[in-house]
Formats: structure tokens, C-alpha cells, sequence
């Protein structure tokens, strides 16, 4: 076997992630206050980090159930929104009538999959008696939709973010069934990624030894520019009462 | 190719992904149930559910479900490195071949350095064995590595929830998107199209993923 120089992304690149909930809603309120287009987030952001100042330092430092709960509610919005912003480009991929051929059997597997984990974590959120988020008014570039190549370039990003994001996320997550689910999906964006590099005359498709995590910053600045700042227009204040989880 | 469609590579695909997804469906069910009762993250009497495939590592420590995985990790680089060598392959097939094939080499490093600094043993590289024209026969090559694929995906799938150390398991998640992504490539080489099959990605419990490697060598 030859010998490879190898970074392992266990001792530096993992440590520089955000490890606790702690450090994923300080970067999340630092995202959010940056990006316009997060304020589904940025929302549910202020809210928590309104209730955190306000509790004791008790309170906030026992890792209660709830809490676990609470977080893994949080994350599993967060992809939920992810989910939504794909299959809702891969939709309006299809209904454009710009594909054919592979790419279009490739970008109908791409919205059929979405769509799935759209419908599994509803079910999972509405099973742990949480409200799932409502979906965002979403906005895409013309040339994203206008041919072939603008689908696969926009899919181009779209998937390695949802990979990052999973990727970043998972650690956090709390529930050992929770973080199963999410495994099921984050290895689907995976395939897509080389799926759509495939479609995009990439060699080889598959050129990642060790895929990078995303903080969420890094998920936000990424999907912010398609999400529309109407997220508080279309019920932005239902959204902080539905995300409060019974602590209001 | 058309003898890979003939061979039934293509409704084979179709049949894992309604498995996947059905299996999925009953750890969701699982999940559900367990959050209907306690919440996230709360222990529940699953005895209605079939077991979730990652109880079937816990108990095992980091250290001996890397020692696994790593045992994984090296007959994939084997039979990969083997394959690149083979001559079976050129042009931009070759470059995707030899690109797994480092990749694999890349995670038994990673996962050997790790074991280490864990203070376990790494393990010794198993002699490994191959059916029969795997290597002379690009078809049958490719074939293997699409049942090499989903093992490694299964299995790593299976143990993320047991690992007790969140920087492990961020390591193991990573290494779980390439076998995915592994997986889809090696679909592309079988011409497969779509080669994004799957809707969920199939956990394996321990005892399927000794099962599946014993014939090759790994015994441990």
C-alpha cells in the first residue's frame, strides 16, 4: 500500500467547529445578525438568546432534558428549511421544462429525495410534539432556471451545503434516533453532490476523502441569498410563537 | 454496457432503495414513538420497534468500533488499489478508481492515527481474499464494489450514534459522506442513471456488516 500524506480533520479542521449548542447559537446569532436573508433564523435566534440572558446562570448551564430537546428541535428546523429551499428549486427545475435526459432523471430522483426528507423530518418534529417551521418564501436567480446548466450550477452549491451543514450538525444532535435520521439523509446529499458534479463533466465526481462540516454561518451565508427578507411578512411572528416550544 | 442493465444492476438499485426506505421509515417510527413518550433524547422501551441497527454497537467503545472500521477501511484500499492496477480501467473511469482508492487509504490513516492516540492497539492488516475474475473482469469488479459500497456506509451509519465522542463522531460522519458519495460513483461506473438512488441511506447493524466482510478476510 502506498504511502499517503494525510490531514486528519479529527485534531485541527474539528476542533475549530462549533462543538456545543452554546457555540452553535453564538455562531448562529452571529450569522443571523449579519444576514438579511436569515431572519427565520434570526428570529429564532434573538428569542433564545433573549430567554438565555434573562435566566439564571443555573438554569442555563443544566443540560435538562428540555434542553436537549429544544436543541434538537432547532437543529431539525434548520434542516427542515434546508430541505424546503432544495426541493422547492429542484420543483421548479422540473416545472421549467429545461432538462432532459440524464440530468432530468438525475434532478427528478434530486426533488423525490428532498421532498422525502421534507415529509421524514415534519414527522419527526410533529412525533415530538413540536411544530415544524412553515416554509420561507424562497427566490432564485432567472439563470438558475433559464437552462440545464443553470439548474446544475445552482445544485452545485445547494448540495454541498446541505452535505456541510449535516456534517455540522450532527455532533450536536442529542438524540441517539435523531441523529440515525439525520445520518439516512446527510449521506443522500452526499450522492447528490456527485450525482450533479457527474451531470457537470467533473472528474472524478467523487473527490472528497473527508467532506468538510459547515458552521452555520457558513449554511447561512450560503442560503441566505434565497430566502426571501419576507419571512417576517409572511408570519414572522407566528414563527417565533411556533418555535418557543412551549415556553412562552 | 448494456449486459450491466441485462444483469439487473438497475432493479436491484431500485429494490435497496424501497428497502431503505422502508427500514427507514420503522427507525423513524422508532424515533417517533420515542419522542411521543419522553422527548427527544429520552430512553424508552422499544419493545414494539424492531431494535434501531446502532444498539447493536453500543457497549463497544471508540476504540474497538474504529479498530472495525479501520479493519473496513483496509480491504476497501486493497481491493481498490488492486483494481487501479488491474488494467481494467482508463480515462476518466480510472481517475474515479483511483480516487476511492485514496480516499480509503486516507481514512485507515486517519482512523489508525486515532486509534493510536486513543491508546488502542491498531489492528494488523488482514490477508485479504477475492472471489474469483474480480480483478480480470470489469463488470464483476464493479459489481463487488457496489456490495463493498453500501457495508461501509451501513456500518458507519450504524455506529455514529455509539460513538461516545463528538469528535469522532464528526469524523466518522465525513467519512460516511465519502462512502455515499463512494457509492454513487461507483453507480456512474455501473452507468446506472439515475446514479442518485436512494432517498435514505441504510443503517446495518454489527452482525450484517461482519456478515458481509468475513468472506474477504476480516475476522476480528
Amino acid at each position: 500500500m502506498q504511502k499517503h500524506t494525510v490531514d486528519v480533520p479529527g485534531a485541527e479542521e474539528f476542533a475549530s467547529r462549533p462543538k456545543s449548542r452554546r457555540d452553535f447559537f453564538k455562531t448562529l446569532a452571529a450569522a443571523g445578525a449579519g444576514a438579511a436573508g436569515g431572519s427565520l433564523l434570526l428570529s429564532r435566534t434573538a428569542s433564545a438568546q433573549d430567554s438565555s440572558a434573562s435566566a439564571s446562570a443555573s438554569a442555563s448551564a443544566s443540560a435538562s432534558a428540555s434542553a436537549s430537546a429544544s436543541g434538537d428541535v432547532d437543529i431539525a428546523n434548520f434542516a427542515l428549511t434546508l430541505e424546503y429551499l432544495e426541493a422547492e428549486f429542484y420543483g421548479l427545475a422540473l416545472d421549467a421544462g429545461v432538462l432532459s435526459g440524464d440530468a432530468l432523471a438525475v434532478v427528478e430522483n434530486l426533488f423525490d429525495h428532498e421532498t422525502q426528507h421534507v415529509d421524514a423530518i415534519i414527522g419527526l418534529l410533529e412525533g415530538a410534539g413540536a411544530t415544524p417551521v412553515a416554509k420561507p418564501e424562497f427566490v432564485f436567480p432567472p439563470d438558475s432556471l433559464a437552462s440545464q446548466a443553470g439548474v446544475l450550477e445552482l445544485a452545485n452549491v445547494l448540495e454541498p451545503t446541505g452535505v456541510g451543514a449535516y456534517l455540522g450538525a450532527g455532533p450536536l444532535i442529542q438524540s441517539p434516533d435523531i441523529l440515525a435520521a439525520a445520518g439516512s439523509i446527510e449521506g443522500v446529499e452526499g450522492e447528490h453532490v456527485v450525482a450533479v458534479r457527474n451531470l457537470l463533466g467533473i472528474v472524478p465526481p467523487a473527490d472528497e476523502a473527508f467532506p468538510a462540516a459547515l458552521t452555520m454561518d457558513e449554511v447561512l451565508a450560503a442560503v441566505a441569498p434565497f430566502i426571501m427578507g419576507g419571512m417576517m411578512e409572511t408570519g414572522g411572528e407566528g414563527y417565533r410563537d411556533r418555535n418557543s416550544f412551549g415556553r412562552v | 454496457m448494456s449486459e450491466v442493465e441485462s444483469r439487473g444492476l438497475i432493479g436491484f438499485d431500485q429494490e435497496t432503495s424501497r428497502r431503505n426506505f422502508l427500514k427507514t421509515a420503522a427507525w423513524t417510527g422508532a424515533a417517533l414513538s420515542a419522542m411521543g413518550i419522553g422527548g427527544f433524547g429520552v430512553a424508552v422501551n422499544r419493545a414494539d420497534a424492531q431494535a434501531a441497527p446502532y444498539t447493536t454497537y453500543e457497549g463497544l467503545g471508540d476504540v474497538a468500533i474504529l479498530q472495525f472500521a479501520y479493519q473496513l477501511e483496509l480491504l476497501e484500499a486493497d481491493f481498490y488499489a488492486i483494481g487501479v492496477e488491474s488494467g481494467l480501467f482508463a480515462d476518466t473511469f480510472l481517475t474515479q478508481v483511483a480516487a476511492i482508492r485514496d480516499h480509503e487509504i486516507a481514512h485507515a490513516e486517519a482512523l489508525a492515527a486515532t486509534i493510536a492516540d486513543l491508546g488502542g492497539e491498531v489492528p494488523a492488516t488482514p490477508e485479504f481474499t477475492y472471489p474469483d475474475g474480480v480483478f480480470t473482469d470489469v463488470v464483476a469488479f464493479l459489481e463487488l464494489a457496489a456490495t463493498f459500497e453500501p457495508v461501509g456506509i451501513g456500518a458507519y451509519q450504524g455506529a455514529a450514534p455509539a460513538l461516545e465522542s463528538k469528535d469522532i463522531l464528526a469524523v466518522a460522519l465525513s467519512i460516511h459522506n465519502t462512502e455515499c458519495q463512494h457509492r454513487a460513483a461507483i453507480n456512474i461506473l455501473n452507468l446506472v442513471v439515475p446514479p442518485n438512488d436512494v432517498a435514505f441511506e441504510e443503517a446495518l447493524p454489527i452482525a450484517d456488516v461482519q456478515a458481509a466482510v468475513e468472506p474477504f478476510g476480516i475476522t476480528g
